[in-house]
Formats: structure tokens, sequence, C-alpha cells
């Protein structure tokens, strides 16, 4: 979805485990959810 | 906005994202199905010098999934737009990286959280941090005034996320970073469980 609004150089850095030991962790754990950092760039 | 194909209804999720978030500024030690605070930072990797001294209603109802720092810091001058900045934890690692000539604007849509931003901002003196009410898919700063655009654990709250990104590109200078932390799930959700508000508000 970024490089279709215009962004370039996308990249993505560690999964983190943000939902470990908390009440949510079920849920997340269905679905398998983790938080990501990301990087774009608009383009010059 | 273009909301007709969205599985849920935008605007009863914008309000059911501002009660929770609202929650979380007004009782940040009651339970909430995910982590807050100052655990929270040290879980996500924070470096010990932003989070073990700052004022504990600075960081309290911080509620990020990651650190949209870690991979790539700010630099001294910048300007820099948090979107969805809550109580203002990011804004103000932000404003310290940038320092006095660097400016910082967090914007937010829960006026709780963002009445908490601008006390936690007299709190710890930063002048260079102003906090605006709006919304990620129209954001209320001009056309390419940010050098970086910094958001955490936000997009996946927004019922159109390609009007956010679209929003965050027009408000980002030609050659502008965007740098965010988010959850993404890697397996999918059902088609009935995707419209249970539930699992959009955390
Ligand atoms: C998970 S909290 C994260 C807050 C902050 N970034 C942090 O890390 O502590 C999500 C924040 O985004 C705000 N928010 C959610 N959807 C938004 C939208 N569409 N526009 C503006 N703010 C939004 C909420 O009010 C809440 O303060």
């Amino acid at each position: 979805m970024l490089e279709e609004v215009g962004f370039v150089d996308v990249s993505y850095g560690n999964r983190i485990d943000t939902f470990a030991g908390a009440p949510g962790e079920e849920k997340a754990r269905a679905y398998d959810v983790h938080g990501y950092t990301f990087m774009a760039r608009k383009p010059d | 906005m273009a909301t007709s194909e969205l599985p849920v209804d935008a605007d009863s999720l914008r309000s059911e994202v501002r009660d929770k978030y609202r929650d979380v500024a007004l009782e940040p030690g009651a339970e909430h199905h995910f982590h807050t605070g100052r655990f929270l930072a040290r879980h996500l990797g924070y470096p010990a010098a932003w989070v073990d001294d700052v004022p504990e209603p600075v960081v309290e109802s911080f509620a990020g999934v990651g650190d949209p720092f870690a991979m790539r810091r700010l630099e001294p001058g910048e300007r820099i737009v948090d979107v969805g900045s809550g109580a203002g934890f990011d804004s103000f690692c932000a404003a310290w990286q940038v320092g006095d000539d660097g400016h910082v604007v967090g914007v937010d849509m829960t006026p709780e959280m963002l009445d908490k931003a601008r006390r936690n901002a007299a709190l710890v003196g930063a002048d260079n941090v102003e906090f605006r009410e709006g919304f990620a898919e129209q954001l209320p700063v001009a056309d390419g005034w940010a050098d970086v655009v910094i958001s955490n654990g936000v997009i996946n709250l927004c019922p159109d996320k390609h009007a956010a990104f679209t929003e965050i590109r027009r408000v980002l200078r030609p050659g502008g970073v965007l740098q965010f932390a988010d959850i993404a799930n890697g397996t999918p959700v059902p088609p009935g469980a995707l419209r249970e508000i539930d699992l959009w508000t955390g």
C-alpha cells in the first residue's frame, strides 16, 4: 500500500512480540499479530 | 474518504477508538488488553535515557507497538509530524532528538489524549512541540512541511489506511521520510471477525 500511494525505498525492521504477557496475547497469537517498524521515503 | 467498501462503519470505529484511548489517557493503570507505560517502552527497546527518568504522567499512557526511531534516529533541526500522538511520549522523544532548531507537531483525535499531551509538554518543558486536534486522514499540517513523519500503533486503527498514507505523503517534503511502528497479522482474519469492533480498537 505504501508503494501504491507513491512511497519509495520501503523497508521494514524486526518483528516485535508486542503483546507478549499482555491480556490480549491469546487473541494476538490466534491471528499471529506482531509489531513491526517500517520506513519509506517520498520521492525527491 | 472512500469508506463504502470498509468492513466496519468508519464513524462507529472512530468513536470506539476514542472511547478506548480516552480510558488509556484517564486510567492508564487499569487493565487494557495491551501493555502500556514505562514497562511497555522498555519492552519495546526504547533507550533507557529516554524512559527511565521521565515523570510518570509523560510515559504512563504510552501505548505504542514498536520503536519508530529504531530504524533511523532523527537529526537536529528536523521538522516532525507524529500521527496519533496520544499522550505525547514519542513526540517528546522526537523533540529531544531534533533539538531547539527542530519542531514537532503531534496530531490526535482524542481530546483527553491531547489535553494530557499538552500538560506533559509543560511538565518536561518541551518548547519545540505542539499538539493539534485532527485525523490521520486529514492532517492539520501544510503541504510539504515535514522532514519526517512518525507514528506508533495508529494506522492499524484507521479504517481507511490508503487515505492516511496519502495524507502523510502530502505533508512530507520531497525526499521526506516516513518511519513508523504498527501491528500486522500473519494469519488472515476471517471476514466475519473483521466486523468485530474489538479487534480494531486495540
Ligand atoms: C495505540 S495509541 C498510540 C498513541 C501514541 N502513538 C503512543 O505510542 O503512545 C493510538 C492513538 O491514535 C489516536 N488515533 C487513532 N485513530 C486516529 C485517527 N484516525 N486520527 C487521529 N488519531 C487517531 C488515538 O486517539 C490514540 O491516541
